[in-house]
């Protein structure tokens, strides 16, 4: 019997658990989405990430916990748990003998009521109009990237599941498959997205969830991670490294200067003692001859996160609380 | 990407209708029906058999060693007949195996498993639809075969009485039926050998191994079945059916070996499907 009385949460993993004999590749983590919300699942290769999704479509039985998308639990409703729910795991694969529109009226097929004729409308959202004709197996990876995204529209999901979507894919591409993802969520579709990049996440999803090694190690908003974000680093090349530190630790007690691993000077501090050190440099006449960014804020997060164990990392007690 | 906007589905029931059987045949239907090698293979079956008559009804000399094979020359069922003692030990386990060795182990191939599971199909729905379309596409290269082969051997050899393995004259009007019914009785064991092709598909996940296992069990059954002092086990070999039409061109005729090779072969397929479908239940899918 299929349950949709009290959904609470679009997606609801409790406690969820997977391992591959000694190895444990998903280690009790809850997740909750809630409806309408852009959800970003953020880790590096072998954090996870994947094995939780596969886990929620089914593809992969968890070992210990619960997993309801839309209140249904594959217990209990067996595909019917994916009723309402559309996406692809990693990249997104297809018959590649069929051409683009055969694997669609296929997978419709497969959807029970199939909507063939959203075929064309999927095609046209994905700019895959005119090519629908080819046989897979010539496609681009961008384009079977967007035909997977076309398969997942041809379902009309309330859930969309992306799972590093711009993955392997061009600037270009990049660009228009954060644009596209970013249009279907603004027209009400709750999205949950994989991606092992913080400024993807960043700048589509309204919450997230870090995972390091199986665990979580960030529950939170997106605001809630840069509030957490370390003073950027900047790498400083000049002319002259030691009368630069010297004037860094003399004069600029804020500013931490150490040298860099590659060369230079990494200097680390807010943007305003940062300003006030540099122009300090200028005056003292020491040749200044960069001045960057290492990394962002948020990424260095994501790195000081991912690096280290979660047990390690220092957070805020409350930031360890699940949603 | 073009700016174009999805219009939202109607949304009032998000309980979506499970894919039926039907539809998965049709799905799996079509995708066979798209792969070069299948239609080569139907192609095969048909054209293969006139060229193995025309090349051996044109010898001067009968395989006189082979059953049937001493009238093949000049008779049309005998040929018809010598055809099939050949295709049953070396022919039918590789035609059935093609697409059945093949059809679980391409979706590992093409990573397409979490393409298929993530849609409205159960795994148990998606497991029958392939074991039907490959079981009846297994049967429908037998009747291929067999069409072509008596169609072939009666229009280029002749149809002139059968001389029986009693030595019986079988007169052209019996003798059609009961070559026929000799081809028919490759049915079991020929759905049999698709089952362990198709369990092979799903263990090796590799489709070399779901086409060749069946193969070299099949050559390993003929020649262990040939053996002196296999008696007790030659029943249960799933060769041994392929066998079981001698019994109707015999004088008087006789059907036990059918029945029994029908029973063999039920099991072997039961088996074999048993084991499959367990497997294909339970894997965790995490390649693709």
């Amino acid at each position: 019997m299929t349950k949709t009385a009290a959904v609470g949460a679009a997606v609801d993993v409790v406690g969820v658990t997977k391992m591959y004999g000694p190895l444990v590749a998903v280690d009790d983590v809850s997740v909750r989405v809630a409806p309408g919300e852009v959800y970003g699942i953020l880790g590096p290769n072998g954090a996870g990430k994947t094995t939780l999704l596969r886990m929620l479509f089914g593809l992969i039985r968890p070992d210990g916990g619960e997993i309801r998308v839309f209140g249904r639990t594959w217990d209990e409703a067996g595909v019917h748990t994916l009723d309402d729910v559309a996406g692809f795991i990693e990249s997104p694969k297809f018959y590649p003998y069929l051409t683009g529109r055969q694997n669609l009226e296929g997978l419709a097929l497969l959807d029970g009521s199939g909507l063939p004729e959203r075929i064309d409308e999927v095609l046209e959202v994905v700019d895959l109009t005119g090519r629908d004709g080819d046989k897979v197996g010539g496609y681009s990876y961008g384009m079977r990237q967007r035909l997977g995204v076309a398969a997942s529209l041809l379902r009309s999901p309330g859930l969309l599941v992306l799972d590093e979507p711009a993955n392997g894919l061009d600037p270009a591409g990049i660009r228009d498959m954060r644009a596209l993802v970013k249009r279907l969520a603004a027209s009400g579709l709750t999205v949950l997205l994989s991606s092992h990049h913080m400024d993807e996440v960043e700048e589509i999803c309204d919450n997230v969830t870090i995972m390091n090694r199986g665990t979580v190690a960030f529950h939170g908003t997106i605001d809630d991670l840069r509030a957490m974000a370390p003073d950027p680093g900047h790498v400083l090349r000049t002319g002259d490294d030691t009368q630069a530190m010297s004037i860094g630790r003399t004069r600029h007690p804020a500013v931490g200067v150490e040298h860099a691993p590659e060369g230079g000077l990494v200097a680390t501090g807010s943007e305003r003692d940062l300003a006030a050190y540099v122009a300090d440099l200028v005056r003292a006449e020491v040749p200044l001859l960069a001045f960057t960014p290492t990394r962002t804020p948020l990424d260095a997060l994501f790195f000081m996160l991912t690096d280290a164990r979660p047990d390690d990392v220092h957070l805020p007690r409350e930031k360890q609380v699940v949603r | 990407m073009t700016t174009a906007t999805l219009a939202p589905a109607a949304r009032t029931d998000v309980r979506r209708r499970e894919a039926s059987l039907g539809d998965a045949i049709r799905w799996e239907t079509r995708k066979l029906r798209a792969q070069l090698r299948s239609k080569a293979l139907l192609i095969g079956s048909l054209v293969a058999p006139i060229a193995v008559v025309v090349v051996v009804g044109a010898q001067s000399r009968p395989p006189k060693d082979s059953l049937f094979g001493r009238f093949s020359t000049v008779n049309g069922f005998a040929m018809a007949l010598l055809v099939l003692g050949f295709a049953s030990q070396w022919i039918l386990p590789l035609v059935t195996a093609v697409v059945a060795g093949d059809i679980f182990a391409s979706e590992d191939q093409h990573g397409t498993w979490k393409t298929v599971l993530t849609r409205s199909v159960s795994r148990s729905r998606l497991f029958w639809a392939k074991v039907v379309v490959a079981i009846v596409f297994g049967l429908l290269a037998l009747v291929l075969l067999a069409a072509a082969t008596i169609g072939a051997s009666l229009l280029i050899v002749g149809h002139g009485p059968l001389i029986g393995l009693s030595g019986q004259v079988i007169q052209p009007s019996t003798a059609l039926p009961l070559v026929a019914a000799s081809w028919a009785t490759m049915a079991p064991p020929l759905v049999a050998f698709t089952c362990l092709a198709l369990l092979f598909s799903v263990w090796s996940r590799n489709a070399a191994v779901g086409i060749a296992a069946p193969v070299v069990i099949a050559m390993v059954m003929q020649l262990v079945g040939s053996l002196g002092g296999v008696e007790a086990i030659r029943p249960y070999l799933l060769t041994t059916p392929f066998e079981a039409w001698h019994g109707l061109l015999a004088e008087p005729r006789f059907t036990g070996p059918i029945l029994d090779g029908a029973a063999t072969s039920a099991v072997w397929a039961a088996v074999s499907l048993l084991a499959a479908f367990l497997v294909v239940r339970h894997r965790d899918i995490t390649g693709g």
